[in-house]
């Protein structure tokens, strides 16, 4: 596989939450509004890259029997360690970032990445590949976030668009189910649906 | 993968070596840094305090401006408060859905409420989060604690002064909120003015 494949792939074809519906969980949880949509995405795939490296230096010396735990130990290091720093340096970003460090831990794209892609490959092409993958799951979740702060609460960013444009004065409303999980699961939904059928190789 | 042969022993040394330096750093870098959190902290703790009178500091000057308007106190059962130009400030510690919720509120002398701040550890953001916005602590701006804790509620009454309206998609940590400022009215039910409610 080309090296440019591997940014380019998890946009589209080999999306990780559009085609191997993977990290669906925080994806939901996350996107009520924008800017904690965007500061997981960023974060995920900080620890994505380091990880999917990490994990690539070390391949040869892991064992397969204990394979599992090693990549939990080196991704809940890096999660911890990042989430410190944070805290020290940038203390309102660790605000935001609050309950997303667990869920990185949890995502199931960083050991997705980890066990399929960096176990067997050098690093430089499992940073690639951690590069494409946290940006491919950072265009949903931003696009998701967009789209539900918009029509739920009203706002962008915290920015009240809509009572900027004047629309509550002529009996706008916001959509109260946009800032529900379920919703973001049936925009997650449509999503696949409308990127199925411009790729047809991709139906079973 | 290639199929290597792994002793047992190499495992239980890999794994070994493994947690230890993954220990050792973490602890490294935890130990380094606590002053600097610790300080951070402490700065938005006092941010927070000041917001409820509406003062504006940054983390810089929080610390030369809370020496300027705030004075600590203790109440009779030995509960810490803050006294200012004007009324007192109760702090608030209470649960929310996943974790810790706290804040601060800046009650007049006839226990109305003047200002008010919330914070959370990890509720989920854009539901349960929502307390710890300017949004929801204005709501709180007017009502009064004197007479009975404040409690949050689903449309709530706007004329009435102990309703506050609940967070859509927060309803847990709604209660939380709820059951805090019940805590917080109980215990501090001495220095909350308890003169008539006038609206």
């Amino acid at each position: 596989m080309k090296n440019f494949d591997l940014i380019k792939l998890p946009f589209s074809k080999n999306n990780p939450i559009l085609v191997q519906v993977l990290g669906v969980c925080s994806c939901l949880a996350v996107t009520a509004q924008l800017k904690p949509a965007v500061v997981m995405a960023l974060s995920v795939t900080v620890v994505v890259v380091l990880a999917n490296v990490i994990i690539s230096l070390l391949r040869n010396t892991i064992p397969p029997r204990i394979r599992i735990i090693v990549q939990l130990v080196v991704v809940s290091t890096l999660v911890v360690l990042v989430d410190q720093v944070l805290k020290a340096y940038v203390y309102d970003v660790s605000k935001q970032l609050s309950v997303f460090v667990g869920l990185i831990i949890t995502n199931c794209i960083v050991m997705g990445r980890l066990e399929a892609f960096a176990m067997v490959q050098k690093p430089w092409a499992s940073f690639l590949d951690g590069l494409g993958n946290g940006l491919g799951y950072s265009v949903i979740l931003i696009a998701l976030g967009f789209v539900r702060e918009l029509l739920g609460s009203g706002t962008l960013w915290g920015y009240p668009v809509m009572e900027k444009l004047g629309l509550y004065g002529i009996g706008y409303e916001n959509n109260g189910l946009m800032i529900m999980p379920p919703m973001a699961l049936i925009l997650v939904g449509l999503i696949i649906w409308w990127h199925r059928s411009k790729n047809k190789d991709l139906c079973e | 993968m290639a199929k290597k042969n792994f002793s047992n022993k190499y495992i239980f040394i890999y794994s070994a070596v493994l947690v230890v330096v993954a220990a050792l750093i973490l602890t490294v870098v935890s130990v380094s840094l606590k002053p600097m959190q610790t300080k951070n902290q402490q700065a938005e703790q006092k941010q927070m305090i000041l917001k409820t009178i509406g003062v504006e500091a940054t983390r810089d000057n929080a610390a030369e401006l809370y020496a300027k308007h705030i004075t600590e106190a203790t109440t009779d059962n030995g509960l810490t408060y803050y006294t200012f130009n004007g009324g007192d400030i109760i702090p608030l510690k209470g649960t929310g859905l996943w974790g810790p919720i706290w804040g601060y509120m800046a009650l007049d002398a006839d226990g109305k409420v003047i200002g008010a701040i919330f914070d959370h550890k990890g509720e989920t953001p854009g539901l349960g989060g929502e307390i710890a916005t300017d949004k929801f602590a204005q709501r709180f701006i007017g009502k009064t604690m004197a007479g009975g804790p404040i409690y949050l509620k689903k449309n709530a009454d706007k004329n009435n002064p102990f309703e506050v309206d609940a967070i859509s998609g927060g309803t847990m940590t709604s209660n939380g909120v709820t059951a805090m400022l019940q805590t917080a009215y109980e215990n501090y039910f001495d220095i909350i003015s308890i003169a008539p409610v006038t609206q």
